[in-house]
């Protein structure tokens, strides 16, 4: 990748988010051609979402997978399933859609007339069914199909600038839904209440949700959302409206900390320290998990440690907390 | 309205057995596997999970459920089903199957204990037909499915979850119930100058209301849809229809006195998904122009539910449906007249959907099959009316599901 579209005020006029849109879409177009990948295929919402800022309908789990959105690099064009533009971010536009359908046959014929499908000798996909690697023979005959989401999973590791950005104004609006659970009146429900505060910024889709528990003296409140595409995050047990618990594990959080470092610092046996950004991401190091992993500089991360958690951005210069910002 | 003109809606609703429908759905999906020659099924999508075990991932963002899969491993012989959760399992599901530790099949580290997991119930796959939801790469680069032949989960949960038992009736029943209640403080919410987020927000804390533990038992699924439609089909988005973009899921309008705000919600109770669909009107009654968009609404689907019995094509009801509407099809056609709701809130049976007429002629209604109908009015200058009725197909005829008469502002 050259230059860093985010950082670059050239341009002066563009919208932020139209810069990070490019930007995401052409580091995955970089690392498709640094392996040899002619086409992606991504059925992942968050993948999809990743290299074309596409905002859709949010439903909650997982969807069975189906090809949601088609990267070819050999046009640098990216194409999306939809019947309608909105939700679609430039340089995506309405001529990069293929309509929604029930019809195997009609998916069939718009898979055929994506340029530079056809000719694909390498399909990347980031999961895959019998019925699709069946239907690849039909609209790109000569192409093998191997899995991808490592690749587009790696570009997301490391955060640019403006989706830390994106994610500490996300974790913004978490905390303003974890404080008004912690303010809920005697008897009152302390999750309506951040449901409410959260509806009054516009945000209603969740990443995990809202949980509130009486515990003692305390109240253990987590909320985690989703605000145009980017996760936020945080946690806490909140006695006498102050968050309790230790922030050791959130500053172990440090450039090249491992596995090792990670769970000596965690003071509760249930610990997770897992990437954020476009929702949950890579790396995902817990109890018996991410042996191997290392951390490095452009990550943000989830930090779990028993009801306490923070978003952390790694930096050269130690963790930067966003879901504790003034 | 019902089957033989009866008033239901204070009719109780009845009360599902969970264990009873946990036995009988395993029961159904292996004979699926039996008569289909499939010897073993490796589940991660939620509702497959659900179908198998009766346990209910929770309504998550995709990219943490993805991660955080819920694995529901089962072979076509009777024996325990393998269920592998992140998420607590209640003590129905966990009487029903062997638990195991949480797994992580998105990860390359993880796909080592998927492998062994699936050993353990399946064991050696080499000729195996083995049904799958999907196979991520962690599990492809490490082989964990080698030497089997994989076919799609589909093939077996489809025609398992089509015919619903009682029990599972009762749930959609309840949880439609739920919903429409939920809906009454949602509505009075939505007034000029209120946000959409705003209505979510109210319906959201409103669907907490009632549970054992509130929001243990009712979850939210869909961002729930409130959207301010435009008078014309040219005044909103541009489609590949030529018709309105609906549900578009994105921003979050202020409504004007006087939109026409098609709604949209889904919830699950058990994991069994509602659906509740109607048009309201912001600060204002309807109009007489409106109105008549109503009538000509509920004329579709009183002709289409004269034509639901068992037997009866999916073609027999679109037909009775166009023949109120001769001049436009009255439904959206991205979409159809009706789908299935279960365990997902758009299943099989759908009617009028581009898979065509002679998949519609040859599809046959059962009774236990579900439908929502979700007829479309239009009139461009006036807008257009659209709104929800859950029904389930009867040994003669049908009932509703939910309690019904949802359709303030509008009524007969």
């Amino acid at each position: 990748m050259t230059g860093d579209p985010t950082t670059d005020s050239a341009t002066g006029s563009e919208p932020v988010s139209k810069n990070l849109v490019t930007a995401r879409r052409e580091r995955v177009l970089d690392a498709m051609a640094g392996a040899g990948i002619d086409v992606l295929v991504l059925g992942r919402q968050d993948n999809a979402g990743y290299v074309c800022g596409m905002r859709r309908l949010w439903t909650a789990g997982t969807r069975p997978f189906g090809a949601g959105c088609i990267v070819v690099g050999a046009t640098g064009r990216v194409h999306a399933l939809s019947s309608w533009d909105d939700g679609i971010e430039p340089p995506m536009g309405f001529d990069d859609l293929y309509p929604l359908t029930w019809n195997p046959r009609i998916m069939a014929a718009s898979m055929a007339s994506i340029d530079g499908l056809a000719g694909a000798d390498r399909i990347g996909v980031d999961e895959l069914t019998p019925s699709f690697r069946r239907a690849t023979a039909h609209f790109a005959p000569e192409a093998e199909v191997v899995p991808a989401d490592d690749l587009i999973a790696g570009v997301r590791r490391h955060k640019l600038p403006g989706e830390v950005e994106a994610i500490a104004e996300s974790c913004d609006a978490a905390r303003a839904g974890a404080q008004a659970a912690v303010q809920a009146g005697d008897g009152a429900d302390p999750v309506g209440a951040a449901i409410a505060a959260l509806a009054a910024r516009g945000v209603t889709v969740p990443s995990s949700g809202v949980r509130a528990e009486r515990r003692g003296d305390g109240l253990a409140v987590d909320v985690g959302v989703i605000c145009d595409l980017y996760e936020g995050g945080v946690g806490g047990l909140f006695v006498d409206g102050r968050r309790a618990g230790s922030g050791v594990l959130a500053d172990a959080c440090r450039v090249g900390a491992s596995h090792g470092d990670l769970s000596a610092a965690a003071t509760s046996r249930d610990w997770l320290v897992r990437g954020l950004g476009m929702g949950f991401e890579r790396p995902v190091i817990g109890p018996q998990i991410g042996i191997g992993e290392q951390l490095e500089a452009g990550m943000v991360l989830s930090v779990t440690d028993g009801n306490r958690r923070d978003v952390i951005h790694v930096t050269a210069h130690g963790p930067s907390v966003l879901s504790d910002r003034p | 309205m019902s089957g033989d003109g009866a008033p239901v809606d204070e009719v109780a609703p009845p009360v599902p057995d969970m264990g009873r429908m946990g036995s009988e759905r395993l029961g159904r999906l292996r004979e699926q596997m039996r008569a289909q020659g499939v010897d073993g099924a490796v589940l991660m999508h939620g509702p497959h999970v659900t179908y198998a075990t009766g346990h209910v991932p929770e309504a998550v963002d995709a990219s943490h459920a993805n991660h955080r899969r819920a694995v529901a491993i089962v072979g076509a012989a009777d024996g325990p089903v393998g269920l592998h959760a992140h998420d607590p399992v209640d003590a129905v599901a966990s009487a029903g199957a062997e638990l195991g530790d949480p797994l992580w099949p998105e990860l390359d580290d993880g796909a080592a204990a998927v492998g062994a997991a699936i050993a353990e119930v399946l064991g050696d796959l080499t000729g195996c037909r083995v049904a799958v939801d999907g196979v991520t790469g962690a599990m492809a680069r490490a082989g964990v499915l080698d030497g089997a032949e994989l076919v799609d989960a589909g093939r077996v949960l489809g025609p398992a979850r089509v015919v619903k038992t009682a029990d599972e009736l009762a749930c959609i029943d309840r949880s439609q119930r739920h919903t429409e209640q939920a809906m009454v403080a949602a509505q009075a919410a939505c007034v000029p100058g209120a946000t959409r987020a705003q209505v979510a927000g109210v319906f959201l804390a409103a669907l907490r209301e009632g549970d054992s533990e509130p929001g243990s038992d009712h979850r939210n699924e869909i961002d729930p849809i409130f959207q301010p439609m435009p008078l014309r089909r040219d005044g909103g988005p541009r489609t590949s229809t030529g018709h309105v973009a609906f549900p578009t899921g994105v921003d979050n309008p202020v409504f004007s006195e006087g939109d026409l705000v098609w709604v949209d919600a889904g919830v699950g109770w058990h994991g069994y998904m509602s659906d509740f669909g109607c048009t309201w009107v912001p600060g204002r009654g309807p109009n007489a122009a409106e109105r008549s968009l109503f009538d000509r609404w509920t004329a579709v689907l009183e002709a289409s539910l004269a034509a639901v019995r068992p037997g009866a094509t999916l073609g027999d009801i679109g037909r009775a449906a166009r023949a109120v509407e001769p001049d436009e099809t009255p439904w959206l056609p991205q979409f159809y007249l009706a789908h299935g709701t279960g365990l997902e809130s758009a299943e099989m049976p759908m009617i009028g959907t581009d898979l065509g007429q002679a998949f519609d002629d040859g599809y046959e209604l059962a009774e236990g099959m579900v439908l929502v109908f979700e007829p479309v009015i239009w009139a461009d200058g006036v807008g257009g009316y659209r709104a929800e009725e859950v029904v389930a197909v009867t040994g003669d005829g049908w009932r509703r599901l939910g309690r019904g008469h949802h359709y303030e502002p509008f009524s007969k």
